[in-house]
Order: structure tokens, then sequence, then C-alpha cells
């Protein structure tokens, strides 16, 4: 089940969306009418089904369709996943940020860190490594950066 | 007469593959490089498992043709539950198989060390071999846990989905792989629930139907579902009573490749038909069985690894096993 804040900055309107995407979504009631400017935060979705991923496509090829600028922001892994399976995904929106995982090679902690597509571009599409914040061990991209970064390079 | 594994294959990896394969399952190993050589030893009816490597669409047309040739493709000889094609590109690159008739089961030749991929994927060819390939048991080891998993209504899924996802949370499995594994189980059920009732000619009866239309699960349309590990294998089953799963569209799906074309949506149709796709391009295998009309067991199963990394190249099979 998502749930969804809604915050109005300037022009453009942010929504922050938490949990599962699937059948009984409805972004139409969820979101409103697309503004003109909207910011998606997905920082917080966990998981999205198939009919989840159609409900999705369906509102924002729709927003789209009338002239929304979209953005998407703090990306999570589940999202990031579907961007890279679905050419579509994110329709003609943005992608501004993006969640990558990571894993310790002392503690083995998952962990996530927050980059920049930008960033990541000029970085070449590699994830540097990163202290782990459980034990201070090195913390290292854990997965394919070919298909975890494939979307920037498309 | 002694069971033979033939094995069409020129490459060392799918000999030790293939040999541990044998061994586990009681079979003798028979190994002829050239396609046409092999047909002897089907003709003769020896032949209980094929493997071959079809890695080229210049391999598989070559098998293809032999069969043709020789004892015919829909010979008695020939059955697809129990061929098994090998390929180092993975299945949606090998568009030659799409429209094989003779397509029974997928591995991708990422087999890492090919001798433990040879006894994990013998449970396959154990359950290819046997009267019906159903049932979770037969795919884990023997001390592996299986829950049932009880839905009454449609409704029930989503708590059916966190449940199994908080289950392998617990049990320690990285939350991303416990994520593939929770989005298998809602695919597999809402395919039971809304893909799998067809009317006798096997016209889909609830194709139009919105997917959170409530279901009750009772009558032919009640589902068995499971979740099993045995600390080293995750597995999901979902099974319905209808048994209308068509090979051909099955193929297409896991097929389908949505980065080089636009996912298009279908409005007349309530399913998104990217679930199989989605699952299989995550990592994981899967085990169709069917007996027309009557059943479709669907098996979702993965290696659990501590990274997500090693996880995603895990080596992979798919195999559709089909009762008429």
């Amino acid at each position: 089940m998502i749930n969804v804040t809604k915050e109005q900055k300037g022009e453009v309107l942010v929504v922050r969306l938490s949990g599962s995407i699937e059948e009984s979504v409805n972004f139409d009631q969820l979101i409103g009418p697309p503004p003109p400017d909207l910011h998606v935060n997905c920082k917080e979705v966990s998981r999205i089904n198939s009919a989840g991923v159609k409900a999705w496509i369906k509102y924002f090829q729709a927003a789209a369709a009338k002239g929304t600028k979209l953005r998407f922001l703090e990306c999570s892994t589940a999202i990031v996943e579907q961007i890279n399976l679905i050419s579509n995904f994110v329709v003609t929106g943005e992608v501004e940020s993006i969640y990558v995982p990571f894993s310790c090679t002392s503690c083995k902690a998952e962990l996530i860190a927050l980059f920049k597509t930008v960033d990541l571009k000029a970085n070449g599409l590699t994830a540097p490594e990163l202290k782990c914040t459980k034990c201070s061990g090195n913390a290292v991209f854990d997965d394919i950066e070919e298909e975890y970064f494939g979307f920037l390079s498309r | 007469m002694e069971k033979t594994l033939l094995l069409i294959s020129a490459d060392p990896q799918d000999q030790a593959f293939a040999a541990e394969v044998a061994v586990q399952t009681g079979q003798s190993l028979r190994v002829i490089a050239d396609p046409k050589a092999a047909m002897a030893v089907i003709a003769e009816g020896s032949a209980t498992t094929i493997f071959a490597d079809v890695s080229t669409a210049r391999l598989y047309t070559t098998l293809e043709s032999a069969i043709q040739e020789t004892v015919g493709l829909f010979s008695d000889r020939i059955n697809a539950n129990t061929i098994h094609f090998l390929s180092t590109p993975d299945l949606q690159e090998c568009t030659y198989l799409k429209d094989s008739p003779i397509f029974g089961n997928f591995v991708l030749k990422n087999y890492g060390d090919p001798v433990e991929a040879g006894a994990h994927y013998s449970r396959i060819v154990r359950a290819s071999l046997s009267d019906r390939a159903f049932g979770l048991k037969t795919l884990l080891s023997a001390d592996g846990k299986i829950q049932p998993i009880q839905l009454q209504v449609s409704s029930q899924k989503q708590e059916a989905v966190e449940a199994v996802k908080k289950y392998l949370i617990a049990a320690k499995v990285h939350s991303r792989m416990a994520n593939v594994v929770a989005n298998a189980v809602d695919e597999l059920i809402m395919n039971a629930i809304y893909a799998a009732p067809a009317d006798d000619l096997g016209k889909p009866l609830l194709n139009a139907t919105a997917r959170n239309t409530l279901i009750k699960l009772e009558g032919r349309n009640a589902i068995e579902a499971s979740v099993g590990f045995d600390g080293k294998y995750v597995a999901f089953s979902a099974a319905d009573k209808y048994g209308s799963l068509d090979k051909a569209k099955l193929i297409q799906h896991l097929s389908k490749v949505y980065t080089e074309e636009e996912y298009k949506l279908k409005t007349n149709v309530a399913g998104a038909g990217l679930g199989l796709a989605t699952l299989f391009r995550w990592g994981g295998s899967f085990l169709f069985s069917t007996e027309a009309g009557n059943r479709t067991e669907v098996t979702f199963f993965l290696k659990r690894f501590a990274s997500y990394k090693d996880f995603k190249k895990q080596f992979r099979f798919v195999s559709t096993q089909y009762y008429l």
C-alpha cells in the first residue's frame, strides 16, 4: 500500500511516495491532476509490482502529455530496477538522484547511499568505496554497474 | 533399458555439468558433439534426457533439422519435457528459440562451479523424469521447511506477500533478495487468481477484470501456495486448478525486453504482462508444470547469497513441464 504526502514549493508540487505500489494504487486520487512542475520523491518506495508499474506509467504518461515537467528524486533501489527494466518508466522525466546499494566487506551490512545522477555520470558510472556506517569497514557497490547504472547511458 | 542422458555439446563446461546431473539422477552419460550423429541415440529410444548446446542460432537450427530429418519433431522419441537447451546468451537474446516446437527447458550457462550447478539442476531433471513435476519438496533439500499459505479471497494477497518478506528478512536473507521473492509471491498469486481462469476452449475468463477486484478463492478458483527455505535455496510456488498456461505465450512473456522497446499500455486487458519477464530479469529460476485443463503450478526459486551482486550472477534456468 502506498502513502503519498504532498508539499507545494512555489511552482513545484513535491510528492513523497512511501510503501509498496500495487494494484490498489490510484495516482489520480493520491496526487490529483498533474501540475506544471511535479517532483516525485521515491526514497521510501520499497516495492512495485506489475500492476503498479502499469498504473505508474499510465499516470505519468498522461501527465507528460499534458505538459507536466517531471523530476524523480531519491529513487530507491526498487525504482531504479524498474527504470532499468522499462525504457519509458520515467516517461519524459529527469532522474535527479538515486540510492545506490553497498555491502560492507567486514560486517556484511547492507547500506545505501544517495548520489546525484550528474555526479555518477561525471564519475564514469562507477560507485566509489564508502566507509561502513556500522563498523567503519570498507563498503563496496553491491550490484552490477552496467545494469544498475544502465539507464544513465541510454 | 539403461537410462541415458545424451549431451549434444563440445563445451567441456557442459560436460562437467551434465556428468554431475547424470550421477545425481542415475543416468549414464553419452556425449556426442555432432547433432546428426546424436540422432542415432534418440532414434533407438534410449535417451531419457537430452541436453543440447544451443548458444547460437546455427547450433539450434542444426539440432532441429537433425531431429526433423531423422525421428521427426513430433515423434514419440521427442518429449520437450526432457529436452534441456544449454545457452551462453540469456533467453531474451535467443530469438531463434521463441518458436521452437521442442522447447522444454532453458539453462543459462553461467554455471560458476558446473558440478555444484549440476547437483542443483539434477532436482529439475529428476522432476522432469517423474510422472508429474509438482510440489516444492522435490526442489529443496530434505531438511527444508515448507510453509503453506492459505488465501480465501484475493485481497489477502498483499498480507501473504508481506508475511513472506518478513519471514525471509527474519531468516537473514538479503533485503533485496527478499524483495525479489516478495514480488514473485505477488506476481504468481496474481497470475493464479486472474490469469489462470479459462473456459473449456482456453479463453481467459478474467482477462479484463481489474487486478484489485475481489475474487473468492473457492471451488475451481481456489489456489494453493507455499513458501520453502532450506537455508541455501528459497522457493515459492502457486498453483491453480485450470491448467490453462500456454507455453508459447509464456516463452514470449519471458523473452520480452522492455529496454529496447517501450512498454505499451493495453486498455483491453487488465494484466500488465510484465510480471514474469521482470522476475526473470532479476535472477532466480522458474519451474512451470501444467496438466492441461487440471492444474498449473509455477515455482520460483533462487539461491541465497550474502551479496546481491552474486545473487544476480547466479546460475539459473526455466523449466516447462507439460502433461496432456
